[in-house]
């Protein structure tokens, strides 16, 4: 099998607060060349490296706001996120859960550092993705996955505790927790120093992988170091990962979808009509009520 | 020159390229942060505004410091005082940026040139005063008429997107109405319109 080239290693650019309570990059789409369509069926990827939020008593977060037309993965490092929805739905992202939420045909929610972890504070370190809807489920039912770390399967690689967590899709046979509307393959490789991992994931699919902690060899040849993203080629399926220091990698691989892309804010959809749709209907009250 | 004023003179003035480099040649164009002055209230301000990018607004303080929103002014609209751009008197409203902003700013001598150069820049410019003029009959009536839910209707079909640009204490204040009440308002729409199946 041919190899899949690494096209590009991308360094974080500018941080951003998201509400007060994310200090973000946001590398796709706001890197260079990272755009919806590049990176479909991923439109979104904010990463929350770590940083140290002191102890507050008001929890930090972001207020009310509405999602339509895809999903958001909160995937959860260090700190517990707390979230509250306009169906009555709500709960706490704990340190390596992940929340898979299809906002869909739309949802109201907010979303803050969990209560009592503020009142401590500490290190905060998050991912969120968007992962884009096929138009056929652009208006389907909104739900959660709140997939806590237990229930995520592991691929054991050594004894001392080399192993890929497969969030969604399939590594070596086993299968990721999460449900997907297309295919997206979605892992959280944790690598110690020397140890490496083979990917093999199809030539089509766009394919990326964010370092979050230490530093990694992708094929013996590119140095990617952390918080830097990793994008592959459209081209060749095996890859491997080699962990210069003990690492934690975020991989994700996923099918394009190929349709329009019209976004605007918390609205993705196909067409500048139905992101006016969105407005509409979230101004006269579709999405629900939720108090700030 | 910026592209949406580009597009708007195209559309009312319809000028050829040498004609836009000359009535544009002098024209200013600036950025402003967010929270950043246009106007204050006593100051002449012999310019109109027109929005590039971002989100500008007017509005006035009265004697118990509370601020009211006259208009807002997101990309492609215009914002001024006009008794102090056309008539020259010491302005009674403010002007700030509510989103880091990029505004053109227009002037007597803009309007001149644009106008000798194009009849249709003219009849355009009669149609937008006319149309503004509509907008304040209609913003009067709303504000001694109409209840709380049929203001917020009104705002959102003319601002479709500000309702996630700017915080509802601004909506409610362009409203006439107190927060509390416009909560009320989307709260009760929420109620008949929201379908959880």
């Amino acid at each position: 099998m041919a190899t899949k080239q690494i096209e590009r290693v991308i360094a974080p650019e500018s941080k951003h607060f998201v509400g007060d309570g994310f200090l973000v990059y946001n590398m796709i789409p706001g890197s260079s060349g990272l755009t919806m369509q590049r990176m479909s069926p991923f439109i979104m990827l904010d990463y929350n490296a770590p940083y140290y939020f002191p102890p507050s008593d008001k929890p930090k977060g972001v207020g009310v706001h509405p999602h339509r037309g895809f999903e958001t993965v909160t995937i959860a490092y260090k700190g517990k996120v707390e979230h509250h929805d306009s169906s009555g739905g709500g709960g706490v992202i704990e340190e390596g859960d992940v929340q898979w939420m299809t906002a869909a045909s739309g949802v109201l929610h907010k979303e803050f550092h969990e209560k009592e972890w503020s009142k401590k504070g500490g290190e905060f370190q998050m991912v969120q993705l968007w992962v884009n809807l096929p138009a056929a489920h652009k208006m389907s039912k909104p739900g959660y996955q709140a997939i806590t770390d237990a229930q995520m399967q592991r691929y054991k690689i050594d004894e001392a505790g080399s192993e890929v967590k497969v969030i969604s899709g399939e590594y070596m046979g086993v299968k990721g927790a999460a449900k997907t509307f297309t295919p997206v393959h979605l892992y959280n490789a944790t690598l110690k120093a020397g140890v490496s991992a083979t990917f093999d994931l199809p030539a089509t699919y766009n394919t990326a992988l964010l370092v979050i902690e230490g530093a990694v060899t992708v094929n013996g040849t590119h140095k990617v170091p952390a918080n830097n993203l990793g994008l592959f080629a459209n081209g060749g399926e095996t890859f491997t990962v080699e962990a210069t220091t003990d690492s934690v990698v975020l991989i994700l691989s996923g099918e394009p979808i190929n349709e329009p892309i019209a976004a605007h804010g918390p609205f993705v959809m196909n067409t500048r009509q139905e992101i006016m749709e969105a407005f509409h209907d979230y101004n006269i009250g579709k999405f629900g009520y939720l108090e700030d | 020159m910026s592209d949406n004023f580009r597009g708007f003179l195209e559309q009312k003035a319809g000028l050829s390229e040498e004609q836009f480099i000359e009535v544009t040649a002098h024209l200013r164009t600036a950025t402003f942060k967010a929270g950043e002055m246009l106007l204050r209230q006593g100051d002449v301000c012999d310019h109109t505004f027109f929005v590039e990018e971002g989100l500008l607004r007017l509005y006035s303080i009265s004697d118990n410091g509370r601020e009211h929103i006259l208009q807002f002014a997101p990309e492609n609209w215009f914002v001024s005082d006009r008794s102090s751009a056309y008539f020259g008197e010491p302005s009674e409203y403010f002007i700030d940026a509510i989103e880091d902003t990029t505004a053109v700013f227009l002037d007597k001598e803009f309007l001149r040139k644009v106008s000798d150069a194009s009849p249709l820049f003219r009849s355009s410019n009669d149609y937008l005063l006319h149309n503004h003029i509509r907008f304040l009959y209609k913003r009067v009536n709303m504000l001694i008429s109409d209840t709380a839910e049929q203001r917020y209707l009104s705002f959102i079909e003319l601002y479709p997107d500000l309702t996630l640009r700017v915080p509802q204490w601004m909506i409610a204040s362009y409203l006439g109405i107190t927060p509390e009440s416009l909560s009320r308002v989307r709260k009760e729409l929420a109620r008949r319109n929201f379908r959880k199946d």
